[in-house]
């Protein structure tokens, strides 16, 4: 059964005017300065629907109709799927899922020693089981990478770590045309065929333009995913004052240019293929210059442009949460994850991810990700808001208790009880005496035991035999053929 | 108008990263004869040395270091080495740089800011942009006659192409006659041992440190 999340919203702070505007604005650049585009392919695409193409520029001008009619074209609803059905995800409008990581990271603290280290193929596979495990984590990414492998045939070894272990819908990266056509091979494996995957799309391609407004060989993906039928969603990274204006409406404005393009790019490929949203706008730290994650910009630029303009287009949408700038899971990563996914949580941001990501996507910390788990709890509770209705304003069993009664024992009580309550997993609200007599335990050590329990316990359901050699076996091939390109 | 409140005024451009100023500021200049060496180091190069003192106060942020070194650059190439060229002189720079990112990578922020550190500091930078093929930066470095050669990378797939640099060097055979650097998020000191580079930097303040050191430079 597809499960219908949690619907935020609550929060708009930008009204239907605004949003218009933003629109407004990036038909305009879209007609005027266009996209640049290193990609025959791409161009091409274009070409054959009328926009205007300037070849030595390599530039695509788009005029505004095309923008508007693929606008119309993509689909409203997209269920994005587990390979097990009890974890398929209905994406409209409003409806919050969190999701592990995002792409690779350089470095993971180890659970067993706290080193930061570079990650491995099996990190990759053991950081996916965690999401597996952790209840409020509803789609995987990656809080590792393989490092292990060669580097030309990463991404293929990426997807292999995920689909052998997890059984939660997998949203990743496959740059180009042929790392998408082998991925989709071994979805296709492991649904049963090109047609089965089309129903049920076990992955959503993750693809990234190149900021400010140009397309990249890599984003030839989008084509084959469109094609294929399986959705994709475009991540831009539009850094204030950076590759972007430094006012987060204008990042906006790039970013949504940027998502309109691939949009179309990929309604002109098949009309009708599924697009998960994204309007990003992300702060550089002006003395680092390395993006913030835990920057409240950040916060406001992912959430609340992603959730406003993707309820504008009524399209389903992607952002940001779970992350941030701390190199540990310490109080300054508490904060900033719970102000990014409090705030992606009541914006309604759809897909929710970089949960477990620390310094600003360098770190992947799997103890984070279990601390993520039950922040999410929390937004949770607080986008489910207060219900006012009779049964709820309870005036019968206040008058039954009376002046002086108590609440405890009314059948109201026990009714409402587990549904009105956050309860924690993890958080501690014993007293002070308790905790001093289990061992004064930081958070930090209570996630790092959870984190070690679900690594010896959990795996997930494993695929067929004959399915886990097919898809070794694809991987090994493209592995030799991407080894021969160099 | 003295000698020196002209120089002043070509400082004072570059610091109010005013683009037309500096390039009105240092036309003046030349065309009151001043020497070009001189509008370079009391007028240009000065104002960039401030700025990027307040850098480092903390006054002034990244954006202040790029929007006062790109005006500067375009001056020195535009205006003053062509006045240098005509006069048969050569340009006086800490040393030769050129730098790009990697090829199969187009993040080229970071490399930016390095850039205009290292022209702040007195470096003479030839950016030859991103996702740069291998051999181009080697071309480069021959033409220009490079002291240092920077390659910055931010992928865990366009890694790998900083080493490949290191080969192309060594294969031409001019491997020792430039210093190697290599920056990017995913690299590291150990990675660029490894691979047989020179210098490392966290940052772009390290970077020049680092670019200093290599070429023996005092502070």
């Amino acid at each position: 059964m597809v499960q219908r999340g949690l619907k935020g919203g609550q929060l708009r702070l930008l009204t239907r005017k605004e949003a218009r505007n933003i629109h407004l604005a990036s038909l305009e650049v879209l007609e005027d300065v266009g996209m640049r585009s290193p990609s025959e392919k791409i161009l091409g695409v274009f070409e054959d629907a009328g926009a205007e193409i300037d070849r030595k520029d390599r530039r695509v001008r788009m005029p505004q109709h095309l923008v508007e009619e693929s606008l119309r074209k993509a689909p409203r609803e997209i269920v994005f799927c587990g390979r097990n059905p009890k974890n398929d995800l209905l994406l409209e409008d409003g409806r919050i899922y969190f999701g592990l990581g995002g792409t690779p990271v350089p470095y993971i603290r180890d659970v067993e020693t706290g080193e930061i280290r570079r990650p491995t193929k099996k990190d990759m596979a053991d950081a996916t089981r965690v999401g597996d495990a952790l209840p409020n984590i509803k789609f995987i990414m990656s809080i590792a990478g393989a490092f292990d492998v060669p580097y030309q045939a990463e991404y293929l070894h990426e997807f292999e770590a995920l689909f052998n272990n997890t059984e939660k819908p997998i949203l990743y990266s496959c740059p180009g045309t042929y790392a998408a056509q082998k991925v989709l091979e071994m979805a296709s494996t492991i649904v049963g065929g090109r047609d089965e995957l089309k129903k049920k799309p076990i992955l959503t391609l993750y693809s990234e333009t190149v900021t400010p407004l140009a397309f990249s060989t890599t984003n030839e993906n989008i084509i084959e995913f469109a094609k294929a039928g399986v959705p994709f969603t475009n991540g831009p990274m539009p850094m204030l004052g950076g590759t972007a204006p430094m006012t987060l409406s204008g990042a906006g404005v790039v970013s949504n240019c940027e998502n309109l393009a691939t949009l179309t790019l990929s309604q002109l490929v098949n009309p009708h293929a599924p697009v998960i949203y994204t309007c990003w706008a992300t702060a550089m730290d002006p003395v680092t210059s390395r993006c913030s994650y835990g920057a409240p910009e950040f916060a406001l630029g992912t959430s609340v442009l992603d959730a406003t303009m993707a309820h504008y287009y009524g399209l389903p949408s992607y952002g940001f949460g779970g992350c941030s700038d701390s190199k540990l899971p310490d109080a300054q990563a508490g904060a900033e994850v719970m102000m990014n996914s409090m705030m992606a949580g009541l914006c309604g941001v759809n897909l929710i991810h970089d949960c477990g990501y620390l310094a600003g996507g360098s770190i992947g910390s799997i103890e984070m990700a279990v601390i993520c788990n039950e922040i999410i709890g929390m937004v949770s509770r607080i986008v489910k808001g207060i219900e006012v209705s009779d049964e709820t304003l309870a005036v019968d069993v206040i008058r039954a208790v009376g002046p002086e009664g108590h609440f405890m024992s009314q059948k109201h009580t026990l009714k409402h009880l587990e549904k009105e309550l956050f309860f924690p997993k993890l958080f501690d609200r014993t007293s002070e005496v308790t905790w001093a007599k289990a061992g004064k335990k930081d958070l930090r050590d209570v996630a790092n035991e959870k984190a070690k329990k679900i690594l010896k316990e959990h795996f997930a359901e494993p695929l067929p035999k004959d399915v886990e050699r097919q898809l070794a076996q694809i991987v090994k091939e493209a592995e030799k053929e991407l080894l021969k390109k160099g | 108008m003295s000698q020196h409140a002209i120089l002043d005024e070509v400082a004072n451009a570059v610091q109010a990263f005013d683009p037309d100023k500096v390039m009105e500021a240092t036309k003046k200049a030349l065309a009151a004869g001043i020497d070009p060496a001189v509008i370079i180091e009391q007028g240009l190069a000065k104002g960039l040395r401030i700025v990027g003192k307040k850098f480092e106060d903390g006054e002034l942020f990244l954006m202040h270091l790029v929007a006062a070194a790109e005006p500067a650059q375009k001056a020195i190439r535009e205006l003053v080495e062509p006045e240098i060229k005509k006069r048969k002189g050569e340009r006086k720079s800490l040393g030769k740089v050129v730098l790009g990112t990697v090829a199969g990578d187009i993040h080229d922020i970071g490399k930016n800011i390095v850039g205009a550190m290292l022209i702040a500091a007195g470096f003479d930078v030839y950016d030859i942009g991103k996702d740069v093929p291998t051999e181009q930066f080697v071309n480069k470095a021959k033409e220009v006659n490079a002291h240092i050669v920077g390659a910055s990378a931010l992928l865990s797939t366009s890694l790998p192409m900083q080493h490949e640099i290191v080969k192309a060097l060594v294969t031409e055979g001019i491997r020792n006659e430039v210093k190697l650097m290599f920056g990017g998020a995913p690299v590291t000191e150990e990675w660029v041992r490894e691979i047989g580079g020179d210098g490392y930097a966290e940052n772009a303040v390290e970077a020049v440190k680092a670019a200093k050191k290599l070429l023996k430079i005092k502070d």
